[in-house]
């Protein structure tokens, strides 16, 4: 008896001697960051030192956080951040699900090829990434430039037809209607009177100069690729959307691909022989063997879009206007941009952390109801 | 032979730890465009001052534009303040919490008034300092609000130099026919509509005395005077003088854009000259020297209707380098800062600066027969300003002047009016104003 309780105590020991290290590990760079964020967030500290620095600062209660709750800057990052998740967890899984069975069940050929094709940009810089899609969405860039030449060459042409109809360069009140009726509306808008201005501006031109005439009215009446979508807010973030759809996609087609191959191969067979199409061995036998990995991807998923900030940073920097801010960018610029709040940035760190975990528990709780077993 | 081979191994371990013993660490976080033409000569600067100075060990980081702000304000956070720094003297962004919290010294006793002596009175006038000493000693005076203009460009097409806004509108088919933007002020990077250009507006329609009141909290942002200045940057993107592409163009892709001729105008500070001029690493410059006479001109942005202080421009005591008020007193770092500082505002290096374009010092009575055309127009653009403004991130409170950057983009886009963005800078007031309380 005595020998055994002396075994239990030194188990005990043996534990703690084997848990301690990893424990303290885990207090050190995980449990004690968190805390120091909470204990700032309910402070007053202004940058410097905190333990014998010039600077005194003291707990203040939850200011900071009734002043988010109060931000509308703060439900916009969140609601920003909900649309990211919805991307990724509506666009990445079943986009990264769909491809990785096309390869798996070899409905595409050369599936290495497609594999590698979009997994690619998973393995390239975010930051090369976020300067290239800006430079291709920005107003000078490569979308804009394609479609103001379209634009222009379909404006051209109208204008060519209407003067080859009136027989050459004239200008009367016709033309002038025939002209203002292919123009952009909102080009017009640099004419008090368009159809006296217009019919004024044609007739500074010279009879041998219709070439020159075209091309100036194209440069100015030609419809243009405008971002009418930004001054809307949540029209704002679709390009965002796109770009972390496609750049994240591939991971998932690895990871689903990877279980997809632990499957066992007779199991499929047996399906296709009792005349399962592609949809039902897909639908019936393949997406619930695979829930616990559709879950764990979720939550990576989840983790990934609430921490995303380097692919849109280098992309939008939040702007313009503020419109594409996301928590983490909220947080950053809060911390080090114009006028740093550290307790307000702290404040916003705790709740991209309560947002994670309430997002994190809701898809357990629907893997729990709805999800099959491995 | 062993015992000779051992010596010699433990010499030459010894005398590099003994030489580097006694180098003096110096953290400089310096603030350059390493895309611009100024950047050769600055590098040639700090190369001479590395190799004059062997017992300094000059640690320096380099960045720009908003990276370097987010990065200072990330050392403050951290407690770990570089040891020399460049400054603004103003509440731009991480310089609030430098001057706030005195994280700089006095330079006045450090320098000495028989170095200062050397410098014009507006760059030693710590009232133009928002910790009220001399935190920095200011390299130069800003014109925030310089309109480069493309007059060859212009006269090509027949249009003559701007008077009034209404010149200024009446020449946008002229241009745009032509596929050119009238004014080109690239705001990528959120501040460059607010520093370069409202800040005048504001100066012209409303003027010093009245941003004074609303920071005294006796009048509001809300007010019609404040709103009408909004209302007339709303006009520029309705009238097509200032395109909307403007709101999303990096700033750094400006110089380029009007040295290739995409715009007749180009509304930056007077820093920007040095974008233009001679790169001494490549012998190419984006405007040639030739032509920067003849075919370009700075002028001061035409009459706005209404405008009370006509011919006003923005301007402010420049920036320039900063010590950390964390060194000991009389410490080895304390005086090797000090001879950096001595180095930077010599009259061979503020030459240098001055000659690259970089900006037009501070120092008095300096010459040189190197100054491009560019350098030598500058200063006859400020003779011809009358009286300057505010720039307002160098008044108003970050809180406030953020959110004015933000609006003039919400304006710009057209997602916000002039009233709401006035009603938010006054929210952001409110909260300053209380805060002092």
């Amino acid at each position: 008896m005595r020998r055994g309780i002396r075994s239990r105590a030194e188990e005990t020991r043996a534990y703690w001697a084997m848990i301690l290290p990893a424990f303290i590990l885990y207090m050190l760079v995980l449990a004690f960051p968190i805390i120091l964020s909470i204990v700032l967030s309910l402070s007053n500290y202004n940058g410097g030192q905190l333990f014998g620095g010039a600077q005194h600062w003291k707990i203040t209660g939850f200011q900071q956080y009734e002043r988010l709750v109060n931000d509308p800057q703060f439900w916009l990052a969140l609601k920003n951040n909900i649309y990211i998740v919805i991307a990724s967890i509506f666009g990445q899984l079943p986009l990264g699900f769909i491809f990785a069975y096309l390869i798996y069940r070899r409905i595409v050929k050369f599936g290495d090829f497609w594999q590698g094709v979009i997994y690619m940009p998973a393995i390239i810089s975010t930051i090369v990434l976020g300067i290239m899609w800006s430079v291709i969405f920005s107003p000078t860039g490569l979308i804009a430039d394609v479609l103001n030449k379209a634009y222009a060459n379909s404006f051209s042409q109208s204008l060519a037809q209407i003067f080859h109809q009136a027989g050459g360069f004239t200008v009367n009140d016709d033309i002038v209607k025939k002209i203002l009726g292919v123009s952009d509306p909102k080009a017009l808008t640099v004419f008090a009177n368009p159809a006296a201005d217009l019919k004024t501006m044609l007739l500074t031109y010279q009879p041998g100069q219709l070439t020159v005439m075209s091309s100036d009215l194209t440069n100015l009446l030609a419809r243009k690729w405008t971002p009418d979508f930004l001054a809307k807010q949540d029209l704002a973030m679709l390009p965002i959307m796109f770009v972390v759809v496609w750049c994240w996609t591939g991971m998932y087609l690895i990871l689903f691909l990877a279980n997809m191959q632990k499957i066992d191969p007779q199991l499929l067979e047996a399906a296709r022989i009792d005349g399962a199409g592609e949809g039902q061995v897909m639908g019936w036998i393949v997406l619930p063997l695979l829930s616990g990995v559709i879950v764990n991807s979720a939550i990576l998923c989840i983790a990934g879009s609430l921490n995303s900030f380097a692919l849109i940073w280098a992309m939008t920097q939040g702007g313009p206007a503020r419109v594409t801010e996301l928590l983490s960018i909220y947080m950053y610029t809060n911390a080090f941009v114009g006028a740093p709040n550290f307790p307000l940035a702290n404040a916003i760190a705790m709740s991209i952390v309560i947002f994670s975990v309430v997002l994190i528990v809701a898809t357990k709780l629907v893997e729990k109801r709805y999800g099959g077993k491995e | 032979m062993k015992k000779l081979f051992f010596f010699a191994l433990a010499l030459a371990l010894f005398v590099p730890i003994a030489a580097s013993a006694q180098q003096t660490t110096l953290n400089f976080l310096w603030y350059t465009d390493a895309t611009q033409a100024t950047y050769a000569t600055d590098q040639a600067i700090w190369a001479k001052f590395k190799a004059d100075n062997p017992d300094i060990n000059l640690n320096q980081e380099i960045l720009f534009s908003q990276a370097y702000h987010q990065k200072l304000s990330a050392y403050i956070a951290a407690g770990q303040i570089p040891d020399v720094f460049y400054l603004w003297p103003s509440r731009r962004d991480s310089s609030a919490l430098i001057h706030d919290q005195k994280l700089a010294k006095d330079l006045k006793p450090l320098l000495g008034a028989d170095f200062l002596k050397d410098f014009v009175a507006p760059a030693l006038d710590v009232n133009q300092q928002s910790s009220k000493q001399l935190s920095e000693l200011p390299q130069s005076f800003t014109y925030t609000s310089v309109m480069y203009t493309n007059t060859k460009l212009l006269s090509d097409l027949g249009i003559a130099l701007p008077k009034t806004y209404a010149d200024l509108k009446a020449m946008v088919i002229k241009l745009k026919v032509k596929n050119i933007q009238t004014v080109l002020l690239p705001d990528g990077d959120q501040w460059p509509a607010q520093s370069c250009l409202f800040s005048l507006i504001s100066g012209r329609l409303l003027g010093d005395s009245w941003i004074d009141q609303v920071i005294a909290g006796k009048v509001k942002f809300t007010d019609a005077g404040f709103v009408n200045a909004l209302k007339f940057w709303q006009t520029m993107f309705t009238d097509g003088v200032i395109s909307w592409t403007n709101i999303q163009e990096p700033y750094g892709d400006g110089p380029g854009l009007f040295a290739g001729g995409k715009a007749a105008f180009f509304i930056d500070g007077d820093w920007r000259q040095g974008a233009f001029l001679t790169d001494p690493s490549t012998g190419k410059a984006l405007i040639d020297p030739a032509k920067q006479p003849t075919d370009f001109a700075f002028l001061a942005f035409p009459a706005i209707p209404g405008e009370k202080n006509p011919g006003v421009v923005s301007a402010i005591a420049g920036v320039g380098l900063g010590i950390s008020a964390a060194l000991p007193a009389g410490s080895d770092k304390e005086k090797a800062a000090v001879r950096l500082l001595k180095y930077y505002y010599s009259p061979e290096v503020m030459t240098l600066n001055w000659e690259s374009g970089a900006f037009t010092p501070s120092r008095k009575g300096l010459t040189s027969d190197k100054l491009e055309p560019f350098s030598t127009m500058m200063p006859k653009y400020y003779a011809s300003i009358a009286k300057t403004s505010y720039v307002l991130d160098g008044v108003l409170e970050p809180e406030v002047f953020n959110t004015l950057n933000a609006g003039l983009q919400s304006i710009g886009i057209g997602a916000k009016t002039p009233a709401q963005v006035a009603a938010e800078m006054q929210k952001a007031q409110d909260t300053v104003l209380a805060k002092k309380k």
